[in-house]
């Protein structure tokens, strides 16, 4: 029953999220063009964070001469 | 003026009342002020335009015998920039589409050059119809609805699907009823089928038959026309009136009659395209005032006395204020005393376009002169139309006697066009004489009084659910905004789904990123019909997130 509720709420962020960006007037094809445009270039920057964040953070505390 | 503190409010709002030649804020506006009356707390945002004015023995304005309060809340930032993103999204997809289409990769279903003539100059100009093509047809289906019914308060539609996303549409066969009509002008609920107006029509048809086979001046003046002349002169409380056959051509028609060359058209902003046509087609010089903004109209009318003409200097012919009664896209009302008291100053005429306003404000429907208490006489030429209020279709002028004679013989529409059908005029006989109580009952007074409360009571409770509600509080037109183009589509079609028909609009008849939904009360409504219409509203609003208000209003106990 609480999964049916998340997927519920899951379903009208979804629906809101395509009325904000105009999706819902596209049809299905330019949605998953659009959508999967979306998720590769946030994927990229999300592994891109997950790559790159330990040496910024090193970085930053050298800087601030926290740590050596 | 000197402010007692009898007149600050106590809990230290700074308020001030409304005059003429105080410093305006944008647009003419002054911003943040309350009366001192107003009961209810509110939070006030400093870019509200909130008008509240008031007259009583020692106010400075005394135009106003009752409140005009109007108000056009702000776009909310986030709103219109979601807006603006949303715009670009479906740009940047419509010209997709429109590479596909060109490279035949996908069908194309708009209108082609033929292969034949495809080196000739284009016949169709591609990149205008480009909203057209990849935004209005994307969401048509809230559009050109067909009905099959009386459109009272309660209507049938017949039911349509689209295959192919809107290009074509099949009917299903089925009718659904019984669906709670917001869009249609019925204000005082005569668009109905039985009743008094509905068998005296019948009665004439029977008589006079349909048609009339000739213009007014040749043989198409019946005596109902004549009757129905009379009777419109008497409502008004003019010398006498004209009608015309459609209410578009009575405006695009009469103005070109009523001025030319060297004269010079004040118009309003967001005047009607009927006001505008006509005022171009008569070849005067237009300058166009803020809506509904009495500075900027009397700066214009103190520029046009001092400089004149434009290269000669030489005083205008004539100079014409165009307005409107109620603005139907606004819901605003049009300040008419202080219009009259500009024209009085400066010596110009006033064209006065009742289209809305007529049978719907004022004590007894007489429109927004009524509405104001003011006399009819002091507006020069009173337009109005039979469509809305009348349940009839057609147009009016009424005024002076010398203006109708020569409108009678200078008039394209009353030289050119055929002349009312006969069961129509009826219907505006027996909808004028009922409105007026001279059929015996108080059918029209309930009628009138029933509108009223149902305006206040729809936008009152439309403000407190949260909605961005614009316009004057006596109007029965009601706009609500949804701004973004995903949300017309959206609204339309769940509100069908539950059972209510209404029309949402967006651009061009609107700006590109306010686009709204427009209720439009009827007398015919009954609490009960308004009360469902709420609770859906309020639901698919919800579910929409449509809420943008940012005032908090308390509930009131009724």
């Amino acid at each position: 029953m609480a999964f049916e509720d998340v997927w519920k709420k899951i379903s009208w962020l979804y629906y809101q999220y395509i009325l904000v960006t105009a999706l819902y007037m596209l049809e299905p094809w330019e949605r998953a063009i659009f959508n999967s445009i979306l998720i590769s270039v946030a994927g990229m920057a999300v592994y891109t964070g997950y790559v790159f964040m330990p040496q910024h953070i090193m970085a930053i505390l050298q800087y601030f001469e926290m740590v050596q | 003026m000197t402010e007692s503190s009898a007149n600050k409010p106590a809990n230290g709002q700074v308020c001030h009342r409304v005059k003429n030649g105080v410093k305006p804020g944008r647009n003419g506006f002054i911003k943040n002020h309350h009366h001192y009356h107003h009961q209810q707390p509110m939070y006030c945002y400093p870019e509200d335009k909130v008008q509240h004015t008031t007259c009583n023995g020692s106010s400075g304005l005394g135009l106003y015998s009752r409140p005009f309060i109007e108000s056009f809340e702000e776009t909310p930032m986030l709103v219109a920039v979601l807006t603006y993103m949303g715009y670009g999204i479906l740009t940047i997809f419509g010209y997709l589409r429109d590479f596909l289409r060109d490279w035949k990769i996908e069908r194309c279903h708009v209108a082609r050059e033929r292969e034949e003539q495809r080196d000739f100059v284009p016949l169709y100009q591609d990149f205008e119809n480009f909203y057209t093509r990849n935004l209005y047809m994307r969401i048509r289906d809230s559009w050109n609805r067909p009905i099959c019914s009386v459109p009272g308060a309660k209507v049938d539609l017949v039911e349509r699907v689209s295959p192919d996303y809107n290009w074509t549409f099949d009917y299903t066969g089925k009718v659904v009823e019984g669906v709670i009509n917001m869009g249609s002008y019925n204000y005082l609920g005569f668009a109905e089928n039985t009743g008094y107006c509905a068998d005296a029509s019948a009665e004439v048809t029977m008589k006079y038959g349909v048609g009339v086979a000739s213009t007014r001046q040749e043989m198409g003046n019946l005596d109902r026309h004549e009757e129905m002349e009379e009777l419109v002169a008497k409502f008004l409380g003019v010398e006498s009136a004209m009608a015309f056959g459609m209410g578009f051509a009575t405006n695009s028609m009469n103005i070109p009659a009523l001025t030319g060359k060297g004269c010079l058209i004040l118009s309003d902003e967001l005047n009607h395209a009927s006001l505008v046509l006509g005022a171009r087609l008569s070849g005067s010089t237009i300058r166009v005032f803020k809506h509904n903004n009495m500075q900027s109209l009397e700066k214009m009318l103190r520029d046009a006395i001092v400089h004149g003409q434009p290269r000669t200097h030489r005083p205008w012919k004539k100079i014409l204020i165009l307005v409107e009664g109620i603005y139907s896209m606004e819901g605003s009302i049009v300040r008419l005393p202080e219009v009259i008291a500009l024209k009085k100053r400066y010596r110009a005429y006033l064209y006065l376009d009742e289209a809305h306003s007529i049978g719907a404000l004022g004590p007894g429907g007489r429109g927004v002169v009524d509405y104001f208490g003011l006399d009819p006489r002091d507006v020069d030429v009173m337009m109005g139309t039979f469509t809305k209020s009348f349940g009839a279709a057609g147009g009016y002028i009424g005024g002076r006697k010398e203006l109708l004679e020569y409108l009678r013989s200078h008039s394209h529409s009353a030289v050119y066009a055929a002349s009312m059908s006969p069961p129509v005029v009826e219907q505006i006989i027996a909808s004028m004489k009922c409105i007026m109580g001279e059929d015996g009952t108080t059918l029209g007074r309930d009628r009138v009084q029933q509108l009223a409360e149902n305006t206040l009571y729809f936008r009152r409770r439309l403000t407190e659910m949260g909605f961005i509600i614009y316009g004057n509080n006596d109007s029965p037109v009601v706009p609500m905004m949804l701004y973004m183009p995903a949300k017309i589509g959206a609204f339309g079609r769940e509100m069908l789904k539950r059972n209510i028909g209404v029309v949402v609009v967006g651009f061009p008849a609107t700006p590109i990123i306010e686009s709204r939904a427009r209720f439009c009360i009827s007398a015919a409504h009954t609490k009960d019909m308004l009360d469902t219409a709420l609770s859906v509203i309020s639901e698919v609003g919800d579910l929409l997130q449509v809420k943008y208000s940012r005032h908090k209003r308390l509930p009131s106990l009724d």
